[in-house]
């Protein structure tokens, strides 16, 4: 190609990403979709080749696979992904990464020739960088007409970070949830802990402390003070959406952290990917286990994650002449009717049909009773009822072959369920045991102890002390690089290697995986009294 | 950029590549083409001793199966480890597996090609399945995963642990016989620097 006909094409492309820039505004632009979804305009799969003739095609050719959501890039072991952020391309030449006037992230460079939409187009369709050498080898040369490539470009150009809603020079907003039908006594012990968290981190900001501004590739905490706003919601599920959206619109923050859910989470969880809000580790027994979601984290599956164990059991139990028929008992306005769901779906392939009885709120024992009457001899029994429906338990139903209680709903080893019940029951229990647990949970509750925090529900507590942390902690990684998806990212990536300080055994994440711990035990207790429990078998990772 | 100079630095790749990769892999270690940033892989080939681990994996298939019956059929092995979550190494780690196994044309027969997931909490046999399925795996190659101890117990007997998954960092492991060293590729291999060490391995047998 002639110098005078790159130039006229050059030319060509900055007229092209200007109009695209345009656009980028409206929805989810042609750019989005190439660095997002791998599809080109046209809708067919974005096509790219790695120098050893390996091709790529369609989502697996996506940027976002590597440079991720934000576009901010990643490190994966000794392999350093770096920013394909628009101002991290387009940077004039400096001195080192500290002379940028940039968020640091890793793997940002300042001793190369800012790039041009030529030179980048150029990089993306040959390989070859704005320095004129060759890019890593994972970078794949991507054959993209001039339309496309200038609505990625654009793209890229409008993934730069700005100036984010909830973050001042003084101040980081944060907002926890908390929905009209959470449990009193859960909700008040959650937020104890939410407000001294905050407090004690604002602790240390007396005065106006000075910017660290040299050595950003150090850790260093954000001076801002951590400010909690508590958004009650009201009424219908329906009307939450609106309410969180007024909420965001009067103060906005920048992200959701820990809450306290009832029946019902998805509109919480809905409004926090329409907004692209992180929404990290809320206290819920139901989370949304729905396919590609980004901003909403939870520590684990909750109730879901308790069907699959007990299906994991009764499957196991089967196979030594098990049962052929599982009576599921819920009440009707809380999450038992979707776990028992969870648990009919999961059983139908094993053979295992599932009756389901789901009892009016309100009701007494005698309607309970009622409900067990269902259980003729050779069924199983799974109770999704809480701790105050177990402690009114009549008699277990005769020829009963195995009980199972969930441990979320039923109060884990604390529950009340009835001594003549216990030698047939097997509870869920998706949290490590207690034994094993006990010196990492020694952390929140020393924490607890110190301030006067009365531990009213030790659970939900320490899980929301663990979520501040684990926050926190990627907050100081991130410096002043304050980008939602970022922080989501962060997260993924360090919580595998960060101190576990409660009640699971491990802690992980990953892109697309949202539960951070996987699995748990079927346990039994150990006496007709009290509070000790044994495993029957290892740790179970449903599938 | 011009023309000119392009050509310029993509012979200069090409006279580097042979030059370094030439060297003999068996015995002493060697530096491959190093070069950072380089639009080709950067490797690091050594002869290494390993002892295979007596754990039970949880093969692609549903099978609770041995490691070290697994890797003593007959065939050689060519192992590697990923996990499915993973989006930058692990894909290509993969891709180069497959575009290896089809070269390989009639010696695939006696080739085992193991991946062992890093992430087994996630990655269950039928996620492994869709996985190579994916990637187009013929029947010589097959994914494995199982308890989160016996993932770790085969990684630290491989020298793959690195803390957690996302700190990982690729390599492939070779071996022609059981009894005989492992030939281990540090960084991204390609299909034919894996093709010209199993040439190489096999010949040495």
């Amino acid at each position: 190609m002639s110098r005078r006909r790159l130039t006229l094409r050059a030319a060509a492309l900055t007229l092209l990403v200007a109009c695209c820039a345009l656009r980028a505004a409206e929805g989810a632009s042609e750019g989005e979709r190439i660095y997002r979804e791998g599809l080109q305009a046209s809708g067919e799969p974005l096509r790219a080749e790695r120098g050893t003739g390996l091709s790529l095609t369609g989502a697996a050719a996506a940027c976002i696979n590597c440079h991720r959501r934000s576009g901010l890039g990643m490190k994966e072991g000794r392999t350093s992904i770096p920013p394909v952020a628009g101002s991290y391309l387009y940077h004039p030449r400096a001195g080192e990464v500290d002379d940028l006037d940039l968020p640091f992230v890793e793997g940002m460079r300042a001793d190369r020739d800012p790039y041009t939409d030529a030179t980048l187009a150029q990089a993306i369709r040959t390989g070859i960088g704005a320095d004129g050498k060759p890019l890593g080898y994972l970078m794949p040369h991507y054959a993209l007409g001039d339309e496309d490539m200038a609505a990625l470009i654009a793209y890229l150009r409008h993934l730069s970070p700005g100036k984010v809603p909830g973050v001042t020079e003084q101040l980081l907003h944060f907002a926890t949830v908390v929905t009209p039908d959470a449990d009193p006594v859960t909700r008040a012990g959650v937020l104890d802990v939410l407000e001294q968290f905050f407090a004690d981190k604002n602790h240390y900001r007396r005065g106006d402390a000075p910017r660290l501004r040299s050595s950003r590739r150090m850790m260093f905490k954000a001076f801002r003070t951590w400010q909690l706003h508590v958004w009650e919601l009201h009424g219908a599920p329906e009307t939450w959406e609106a309410q969180l959206r007024d909420y965001q619109g009067k103060q906005p923050v920048f992200a959701v952290i820990s809450g306290v859910g009832g029946r019902d989470w998805s509109p919480v969880h809905r409004f926090c990917e329409a907004q692209s809000l992180p929404c990290l580790f809320p206290n819920v027994d139901l989370p949304v286990a729905a396919e590609g979601q980004f901003d909403n984290l939870y520590l684990s599956k909750g109730v879901l994650l308790e069907a699959g164990l007990v299906a994991h059991d009764v499957a196991a139990q089967k196979s030594a002449g098990g049962t052929a028929r599982i009576v599921q008992v819920f009440r009707t306005d809380d999450v038992g009717r979707e776990a028992a769901r969870e648990l009919a779906t999961r059983l139908a392939p094993e053979g295992v049909t599932s009756s389901e009885m789901g009892v009016v709120p309100g009701t007494g024992s005698a309607a309970l009773k009622k409900a067990l009457r269902k259980v003729r001899p050779g069924d199983a029994l799974m109770l999704w009822l809480r701790a105050g429906d177990l402690a009114m338990l009549g008699a277990p139903p005769k020829g009963v072959t195995m009980i199972y209680v969930s441990g979320r709903m039923g109060g884990l080893e604390a529950s009340p369920l009835p001594g003549a019940w216990r030698a047939l029951t097997r509870m869920a229990y998706p949290f490590d045991l207690p034994d094993a647990r006990r010196v990492r949970v020694d952390f929140p509750m020393g924490w607890f102890r110190i301030r006067d925090i009365p531990v009213v529900a030790q659970q939900a507590q320490v899980d929301t002390w663990m979520a501040c942390g684990i926050v926190s902690d990627a907050l100081n990684h991130m410096a002043d690089t304050f980008v939602r998806d970022y922080l989501v990212e962060r997260i993924e990536e360090m919580l595998e290697h960060r101190l576990v300080t409660g009640y699971y055994p491990r802690l992980a994440l990953a892109p697309n995986q949202r539960f951070a711990s996987k699995g748990g035990y079927i346990v039994r207790f150990a006496a007709e009294h009290g509070t000790r429990i044994v495993a029957q078998g290892e740790w179970i990772t449903p599938p | 950029m011009n023309r000119y100079s392009l050509s310029i630095a993509l012979f200069a790749a090409l006279l580097v590549l042979p030059a370094a990769r030439a060297g003999d892999a068996t015995g002493a270690m060697h530096e491959g083409a190093y070069m950072p940033g380089a639009a080709v892989a950067a490797t690091r080939v050594q002869s290494v001793s390993y002892e295979v681990p007596d754990v039970k994996l949880l093969r692609e298939d549903g099978h609770l199966v041995s490691l070290p019956q697994e890797m003593n059929d007959g065939r050689a092995v060519v192992l590697n480890f990923i996990f499915t979550s993973c989006g930058s190494t692990c894909p290509l780690m993969s891709q180069v597996f497959a575009a290896f196994q089809r070269k390989l044309g009639a010696d695939a027969a006696g080739v085992h090609l193991m991946s062992i997931s890093i992430d087994p909490e996630e990655d269950t046999p039928a996620r492994l399945l869709e996985y190579a399925h994916q990637f187009g795996a013929a029947p010589g190659w097959q994914h494995y995963t199982g308890t989160l101890e016996a993932s770790l117990t085969a990684q630290r007997a491989f020298d793959i642990y690195r803390g957690d998954k996302m700190s990982h960092a690729p390599a492939t492991l070779m071996r022609a016989a059981p009894g005989q060293p492992w030939v281990r590729i540090d960084g991204l291999a390609t299909p034919d620097d894996l093709l010209q060490q199993y040439k190489r391995l096999v010949a040495a047998k």
